[in-house]
């Protein structure tokens, strides 16, 4: 089930209005069983996997919690890690390995017959395998103490706004508001009613439409012109951002309404001046859990300049393969890990030669952040690309092929430009005031003309069609 | 603190003042069959339900053209009046739907228009005049019905119906309009409809959102929402043999018709985009398995020709023709299932060798009455 489904707007009214009248326990209880039927309406089959994480994990980390020898404490971590790791390499990524195997055996023309398995990627694998591995590390850093109770684990690992395309919550963050009575504010409710209004704006206004305007420039039997890649790149960046950004907003949202706050996943990360500020803009969940449990493990940069620029390389090249089992994801994260290692030597430069961008709004800012943003889009075309030789087609037709023809205005500028301006107008106030609830702080007629322009937008101009979340099989 | 109704007013003032503003930049912004202008072309009819406005005139255009539209005095897009018939004139009327009255191309680039240039050419000694009598939206039923109540008193030699192969569940509901000989009359509720009906299509606004009611119901419908695919299933549901079956009987009422008045007649099949565009098929193939069905590409055409077969009049269809050139993907436009220019002159060819290769374009010239025997006529497959 995806939140833009009509499913959802079925399930959600009758999941909140029994919810709303249970006691604590009981909410938890019956959270737990909505969730799962959240996750068996997409494929009841792989049900048995998440299920089998929770308990694993669960008993895990409760054996390492009251184990005190270190040698059996590593063993219970090294059995949860190889489950989830092997869980999330077999659906993940068997497919590519084989593929990419037999492919580079076929260079050296040895035939290899390998094993034709169509395995299915089960959604949300990679979410919340990756929030059960930062648990039961947790504990076995001792940071935090495992739960005793087992259903409260269970709703952590299956909570259904998170479930399919995170954020990847941590333990500390979750466990306590399952653990302990939830009460719902006036503000929460206020607040969620916004962010899940916002979020249906950036899915189904601005991210669904710009998909299907900018789907024939990345088709590989067409032939685009340069001016049509470059827009259509651009365009693609803020297809991304209203996708999964306005997923973690509707997820956020719906939480608040039942009184559980998320960790705010994007920050207006089109608005920063450098890759390492991007990294903390974009998609803060899953780029802070790689720092702690990646990152920081390698070394991190306590062992010198070369070796934290490896541990960069390494951290985000293994980032992108988290992203999807595909070559393009891996050169993004590559490309993602350079971006890291060039924005240390131009510090280093600057450094030296006393370089520095004042604070506030000020051209130079202004201009770093345009910059930033092709930066940014570069990785958007690799991303977006269906294979790494196509992404070199697209960007060499930027740089050899810049024709301008009317047509691109009105089939192409135009129509991105309608979607994109009115997000950003409303977008760059909320980075203005620091949040994506700024808006709730306007004068009364402004608040209800930006309620009702969203609410016009997303009816007469959304994609009701109910496609799919970028983020969903990640 | 405001109190509730202020607020409430003060949301009802902004959202009526949002709906005037995106109105006014629908309106300004056209290219759409929503905008009134557009709407305009049409009127109210009790006979065929709706009609081309007489005199109606507008520019239609969208990112992909951009055309003029003219519907002459007696309600077809021509941009010459249709007045009695001279002696050395040949009239030959198409009845068909958007497909014919193409209003993606001008006028003189409609397969009709183009046939009437290449019928004059390989014959000087007449005047051939091809009436172009397609109506947006039109099905086999309304294309009866018009016939009988407009076209016939254009006094052609022969009656053309371009039959769009996807429009058979459309049909499923309309044996009654052909036995009232006209759209069944309204009842109260059909009143309230009908009312309704005006007030939407009197904005832009209220017709996207009755589009996204249309989506909304469609999601509790057949596994293949639109109904024209049905057309194409493996399996189709019974509504496709309900709509043929009405499709066959308003063909039939043509045909009796056109005979009585001394009218060859004949029926074109008229394909599809994805009969000939194979990425178009790709995708709807995909779309179709998701939703639990098979599309086979050709069966609509199958479909008819089976249908129209017991009627024993001439038939001819275009596809062949169309799957016989090179780039296909140019023969209709990519946001919409119409000819281009290039489209519409290959039918045209098409259809005029049907015409000479059948005798057809030979007895109409000669004058000679009408023959009921087809089988000569007609390019098996």
């Amino acid at each position: 089930m995806v939140f833009n489904s009509l499913h959802f707007l079925a399930f959600f009214p009758i999941v909140y209005a029994i919810y709303r009248v249970l006691p604590h326990r009981a909410q938890n209880v019956f959270l737990v069983g909505a969730s799962y039927y959240f996750y068996a309406a997409w494929d009841w089959r792989f049900l048995g996997l998440l299920i089998g994480s929770t308990i694993v994990d669960y008993s895990m980390a409760r054996y390492i919690a009251r184990t005190e020898e270190p040698r059996r404490r590593r063993m219970a971590l090294i059995v949860s890690l190889v489950y989830n790791l092997g869980v999330l390499g077999f659906f993940k990524y068997f497919n590519f390995f084989e593929g990419s195997l037999a492919h580079v055996f076929g260079w050296f023309g040895w035939h290899v017959d390998v094993i034709t398995l169509h395995v299915i990627l089960p959604m949300g694998i990679s979410f919340y395998t990756f929030m059960t591995i930062s648990y039961v590390i947790d504990v076995y850093r001792r940071e935090i103490e495992p739960t005793t109770n087992f259903l409260d684990f269970a709703l952590f690992v299956c909570y259904f706004p998170h479930l399919v395309a995170g954020p990847v919550l941590r333990a500390n963050l979750l466990l306590p508001q399952i653990k302990n009575p939830r009460v719902i504010t006036r503000e929460q409710i206020v607040e969620g009613l916004w962010l899940i209004g916002w979020g249906y704006f950036q899915k189904m206004y601005v991210a669904d439409n710009l998909s299907r305007l900018i789907e024939p420039v990345f088709d590989p039997a067409l032939s685009p012109t340069g001016i049509e890649v470059l827009v259509g790149v651009w365009a693609f960046a803020f297809q991304g951002y209203g996708d999964f950004a306005g997923y973690s907003n509707i997820a956020r949202g719906v939480s608040k309404l039942m009184g559980i706050e998320l960790n705010v996943n994007f920050l207006f990360p089109y608005l920063v001046v450098s890759p390492r500020d991007f990294w903390r803009h974009w998609h803060i969940s899953l780029s802070t859990w790689l720092r702690d449990y990646l990152y920081f493990p390698l070394g991190g940069s306590r062992h010198g300049e070369l070796k934290t620029e490896r541990n960069l390389m390494m951290t985000m090249t293994l980032g992108g393969l988290w992203h999807g089992a595909g070559w393009p994801y891996i050169l993004w994260g590559a490309y993602q890990g350079f971006t890291l290692v060039a924005n240390r030597w131009v510090d280093m430069v600057a450094k030296r030669f006393r370089w520095s961008v004042p604070a506030g709004l000020n051209w130079q800012r202004i201009l770093l952040g345009l910059f930033m943003f092709q930066v940014t889009c570069v990785g958007m075309l690799i991303f977006r690309a269906v294979s790494v030789p196509d992404a070199g087609r697209l960007a060499k037709i930027i740089f050899t092929d810049f024709r301008f023809a009317s047509k691109t205005v009105e089939s192409l500028i135009i129509p991105v430009a309608l979607i994109v301006v009115p997000f950003l107008v409303v977008h760059v106030y909320q980075a203005w005031k620091g949040t994506e609830l700024a808006p709730l702080g306007l004068p009364r007629p402004a608040r209800y003309a930006l309620f009702g322009a969203v609410f016009y937008l997303i009816l007469l101009f959304g994609d009701f069609q109910g496609a799919q979340f970028i983020y969903f099989q990640f | 603190m405001i109190s509730w109704p202020s607020r409430l007013l003060l949301a009802a003032a902004i959202l009526a003042g949002q709906f005037g503003l995106i109105e006014a930049g629908l309106r300004l912004e056209g290219g759409s069959e929503a905008t009134p202008a557009f709407q305009a072309l049409f009127l109210q009819d009790p006979q065929t339900g709706y009609r081309l406005k007489p005199g109606a005139h507008t520019r239609y255009t969208t990112v992909e053209f951009s055309t003029e539209i003219a519907i002459n005095a007696q309600g077809v897009r021509d941009d010459r009046d249709i007045g009695p018939k001279a002696p050395n004139e040949r009239r030959i009327v198409i009845l068909g739907d958007s497909l014919t009255m193409a209003l993606q191309v001008s006028v003189d680039r409609t397969f009709s228009a183009l046939l009437e240039q290449r019928l004059n050419a390989a014959d000087p000694s007449h005047q051939w005049r091809v009436i172009n009598a397609g109506v947006q939206g039109y099905g086999a039923v309304q294309e009866a019905l018009f016939y009988r109540h407009v076209a016939a008193a254009f006094q052609p030699d022969l009656v053309l119906v371009a039959s769009s192969v996807v429009n058979a569940p459309l049909e499923a509901g309309k044996q009654s309009w052909l036995d009232a000989d006209g759209q069944p009359a309204a009842d109260a509720g059909d009143r309230a409809s009908t009312l309704a009906r005006r007030i939407v299509r009197s904005s832009m606004v209220l017709q996207l959102v009755n589009l996204r009611y249309t989506e909304f119901k469609a999601h509790f419908q057949a596994p293949v929402k639109e109904l024209p695919l049905a057309t194409y299933l493996s399996d189709p549901p019974p509504v496709v043999d309900s709509g043929l079956s009405v499709a066959h009987n308003a063909m039939a009422a043509i045909a009796s018709k056109a005979a009585a008045d001394g009218a060859k007649f004949a029926i074109l099949l008229m394909p599809t985009r994805f009969q000939t565009d194979d990425a178009d098929f790709g995708r709807l193939a995909k779309t179709v398995r998701e939703a639990g069905g098979t599309l086979e590409r050709n069966a609509g055409t199958e479909r008819f020709r089976r249908a129209y077969a017991s009627l024993g009049v001439p038939m001819f269809d275009v596809l062949p023709a169309l799957e016989a050139q090179p780039h296909r993907e140019d023969l209709f436009f990519q946001q919409n299932v119409h000819f281009t220019e290039r489209g519409h002159a290959v039918a045209a060819d098409a259809i005029f060798g049907f015409l000479k290769t059948s005798g057809l374009m030979a007895e109409v010239a000669a004058g000679r009455p009408a023959s009921p025997l087809a089988d000569r006529h007609t390019n098996a497959r």
